[in-house]
C-alpha cells in the first residue's frame, strides 16, 4: 500500500523481529483484557443470578431475555433512552447553530479578534467540570429549569463548544480562499455565504463534530445527575439506579442495563471509527 | 524624490481611502462580532459565570438553597487548612494522578509506536484499544462491579487457580480499594492514548525511520532514539488531559462505586468537593475545595507545558 508497507516486509524478510513478537503478545495480552470484562458483561445479561457466579465466563446455556424486561420495568429503560435521545438532538442541533457560524468567523474572517476570540473558547479545555458544577446547579435552580430535560439541551452545548470549535475551524482553514471570493462578487451577504456555500462543503466535518458530540451527550453522567430527578432520568441515570435500587447485587439486571445502555454508541463508532479517532486527536492537539 | 511625489495621489484622496478602508475594517469586526456573539454568550454563561461565581460562593457561609447566604470570608480558607479530611484527600488524588498517570504513559506510547508500523492485525488491534473510552463512566462502573464484587469474575478466576487466599471484598478493603479504582482508569486509559499515539506517530515523516534503518537500526532503537523525543510535545497533551480527567472526572467512579469509602480510603479531593456541595449541603465550604482543585489544575497544567516545552528544545 504504501512506503512504510515495503519498508517493513523488506524487514521481515531479513529476520524474525523480537520487537515485533513482542508487540504482538503486548497487544494481544491487552486485547484480551479489555474483551474479558466486555464479553463478561454481554454474556451475564443473558443469564440467571447463580450462573453468573458459579460459572462467569461460560456461554449463557439458552438466551434468556428476563433480565431486559426486568430491568425495564425497573427503572423505565426505554424512557430514559428516549429522554437521553431527545436530549441529544436538542444538543446537537443548538450546539451547530452556535458554533458553525462562530467557527467561520474566527477561520475566515481576517481581523485581530479572531485570536482573541479563539483563545477565550480553549480556555474551555482547561476547567475542570467539577468546578462549575455547584454553580450551575444553583443557576439551573434559579432559572427553575431543575428537573428538566430542558436544561441538559442548554447545557451541554457549552460543554461541546470547545471541540466543536477546534474541529470545524480547523476544517475550514483547509478550504481555498476562492470559496467566498466568488460569492462576495455575487453580492452574497454573510450569512448566506455560511448557510449555502460553508455548511454543505464543511458536512464531513460537521458528522465528526456531530459524532464525537452524540457519544459525550449520551455518556455524560455527572451534570445529569444532579441536574435530573426520578421522573427525567437520562440512559446514564437508569443505569447507575439498577444497582442502588436493589439490596444485594443482581448482577444480570445491571449487565441487561449496562448492554443497553452501550449499543447506540457501538453502532455510531463501527460507522464513524476513523472520524471519530482523528477528531479526538485533533481536539487533543489543539488542546 | 521627485519623481515619487508625482506619483503619490493628492492629500484628499489619500485620506478618503484610509477613511474608506478602516470602514471596511470595523464592519468586518461587526460582522465578526454577530457571528461569534451567541456561542460566546453560551461560553460565557455557562463556564467562565459559574467559575466566577465558584470564587463568589466559596466566601459564603452557605448550608442549602433555602437557607441564607452569608458572607463569611476567609473562614471557608481558615476550615479548609485545619480540616483533617483534606490531607487525605491530597494524598488520594496524587497517589491517583501518579498511578493513573505512570501506569498509563510507558505502554501507551508502545502500544502506539506497534500500531504505527502497520503490522497485519494493527486495525483491529486499534478497534479494541479504543473501545473503553467509548463506554460511560456509569457502565464502567457497572462493569467493573461484576468483576471486583465478592462473588465477581476476579475471586472466582483466583479461585479457580488455586490462589483462594488472594481474594478478597475489592471495593470493600481499605488496602484494595484505591487501587481497584485506579486499575480501571489504567485499563480504559492505556488504550485510549495508544490509538492516540497511534496517530501522532502517524505524522513522522517516514524518510526518519528509513535513514536509521539503514544505519542498522532495529525498532526497538527506533522507538526510543527516534520516535520518542519527537512524541514529548505530545507526551506533555497526554499528560494534561489524564491528569485533567483524574483530578475532576475520576470522581463520578468515586460516586458510582465506593462514595469515598471503605472509611475514606477512596476519598479524592474531586469527591470531597462533590460530597461536601450535594451530600451535606456545605455549598460555601464546597467552592472553597473547588477552587483548590481548580488552582491545582492551572498549576501543574502551567508546570508540564513549560517541562514539555524546555525538553522538545
Amino acid at each position: 500500500m504504501s512506503i512504510r508497507d515495503s519498508r517493513i516486509t523488506q524487514k521481515a524478510r531479513n529476520s524474525p523481529d523480537g520487537f515485533v513478537i513482542g508487540g504482538y503478545l503486548f497487544s494481544i495480552l491487552y486485547a484480551f483484557l479489555i474483551i474479558i470484562p466486555l464479553y463478561f458483561v454481554v454474556i451475564s445479561a443473558f443469564k440467571n443470578n447463580s450462573q453468573i457466579i458459579t460459572t462467569p465466563l461460560a456461554l449463557p446455556s439458552a438466551f434468556d431475555f428476563n433480565k431486559f424486561l426486568q430491568a425495564q420495568a425497573n427503572v423505565n429503560l426505554l424512557r430514559a433512552m428516549l429522554i437521553s435521545v431527545a436530549v441529544a438532538i436538542g444538543a446537537e442541533i443548538l450546539t451547530l447553530v452556535l458554533v458553525f457560524p462562530a467557527a467561520y468567523a474566527i477561520a475566515r474572517m481576517q481581523t485581530r479578534l479572531a485570536a482573541f476570540t479563539e483563545a477565550v473558547f480553549s480556555l474551555g479545555f482547561l476547567i475542570p467540570s467539577l468546578a462549575i458544577l455547584m454553580p450551575v446547579y444553583l443557576m439551573t435552580a434559579k432559572a427553575g429549569l431543575l428537573y428538566h430535560p430542558i436544561a441538559l439541551v442548554i447545557l451541554y452545548p457549552a460543554f461541546s463548544l470547545p471541540l466543536s470549535l477546534v474541529l470545524l475551524t480547523s476544517f475550514m482553514r483547509k478550504l481555498p480562499r476562492e470559496l467566498e471570493e466568488s460569492a462576495v462578487m455575487d453580492g452574497g451577504n454573510v450569512l448566506q455565504i455560511i448557510f449555502y456555500i460553508f455548511f454543505p462543503i464543511c458536512m464531513p466535518g460537521i458528522i465528526t463534530v456531530l459524532v464525537l458530540n452524540f457519544i459525550n451527550i449520551w455518556n455524560e453522567y455527572l451534570f445529569a445527575l444532579i441536574l435530573m430527578d426520578s421522573n427525567n432520568r437520562t440512559i446514564q441515570l437508569a443505569l447507575a439506579l439498577l444497582r442502588a435500587n436493589q439490596r444485594t447485587v443482581d448482577y444480570g439486571l445491571i449487565a441487561a442495563g449496562v448492554l443497553i445502555s452501550m449499543v447506540p454508541v457501538f453502532i455510531v463508532f463501527i460507522f464513524f471509527q476513523d472520524r471519530i479517532v482523528s477528531g479526538m486527536f485533533t481536539g487533543a492537539i489543539k488542546e | 524624490m521627485a519623481a515619487a511625489n508625482q506619483a503619490m495621489p493628492a492629500d484628499h484622496e489619500v485620506y478618503s481611502n484610509v477613511v474608506y478602508h478602516r470602514r471596511i475594517v470595523h464592519r468586518r469586526q461587526i460582522t465578526f462580532f454577530w457571528l461569534v456573539f451567541p456561542a460566546l454568550l453560551w461560553f460565557l454563561a455557562f463556564m467562565l459565570w459559574p467559575l466566577l461565581n465558584m470564587f463568589y460562593i466559596s466566601t459564603t457561609h452557605w448550608d442549602g438553597l433555602a437557607l441564607p447566604q452569608v458572607s463569611n470570608f476567609p473562614d471557608n480558607f481558615i476550615r479548609l487548612y485545619h480540616d483533617p479530611n483534606i490531607p487525605i484527600a491530597l494524598r488520594n488524588t496524587g497517589i491517583h494522578l501518579l498511578f493513573g498517570i505512570l501506569g498509563v504513559l510507558p505502554f501507551a506510547f508502545m502500544l502506539g509506536f506497534f500500531l504505527s508500523l502497520h503490522k497485519p492485525g494493527y486495525r483491529i488491534l486499534r478497534t479494541i484499544f479504543f473501545s473503553p473510552s467509548l463506554i460511560s463512566v456509569a457502565a464502567l462502573a457497572m462493569i467493573f462491579l461484576g468483576l471486583y464484587r465478592p462473588a465477581g469474575v476476579l475471586n472466582s478466576f483466583l479461585n479457580t487457580v488455586g490462589l483462594s487466599s488472594l481474594t478478597r471484598v475489592w471495593l470493600g478493603d481499605q488496602s484494595t480499594a484505591l487501587g481497584a479504582l485506579i486499575a480501571i482508569d489504567i485499563w480504559s486509559g492505556i488504550g485510549f492514548y495508544s490509538v492516540l499515539f497511534f496517530a501522532a506517530l502517524t505524522n513522522i515523516p517516514e524518510e526518519l525511520y528509513e535513514a536509521a534503518m539503514l544505519d542498522g537500526a532495529g525498532y526497538w532503537t527506533i522507538m526510543w532514539k527516534i520516535a520518542f523525543p519527537l512524541m514529548l510535545d505530545f507526551f506533555g497533551v497526554v499528560v494534561i488531559l489524564q491528569f485533567l480527567y483524574i483530578l475532576s472526572g475520576a470522581a463520578q467512579i468515586v460516586i458510582l462505586l465506593t462514595n469515598g469509602g471503605p472509611g475514606s480510603a477512596t476519598l479524592t479531593l474531586g469527591y470531597y468537593l462533590y460530597s461536601q456541595a450535594f451530600l451535606i449541603q456545605r455549598l460555601g465550604y464546597s467552592q472553597a475545595i473547588a477552587i483548590v482543585l481548580f488552582i491545582i489544575g492551572i498549576l501543574v497544567i502551567l508546570l508540564i507545558r513549560r517541562i514539555s516545552s524546555r525538553l522538545s528544545y
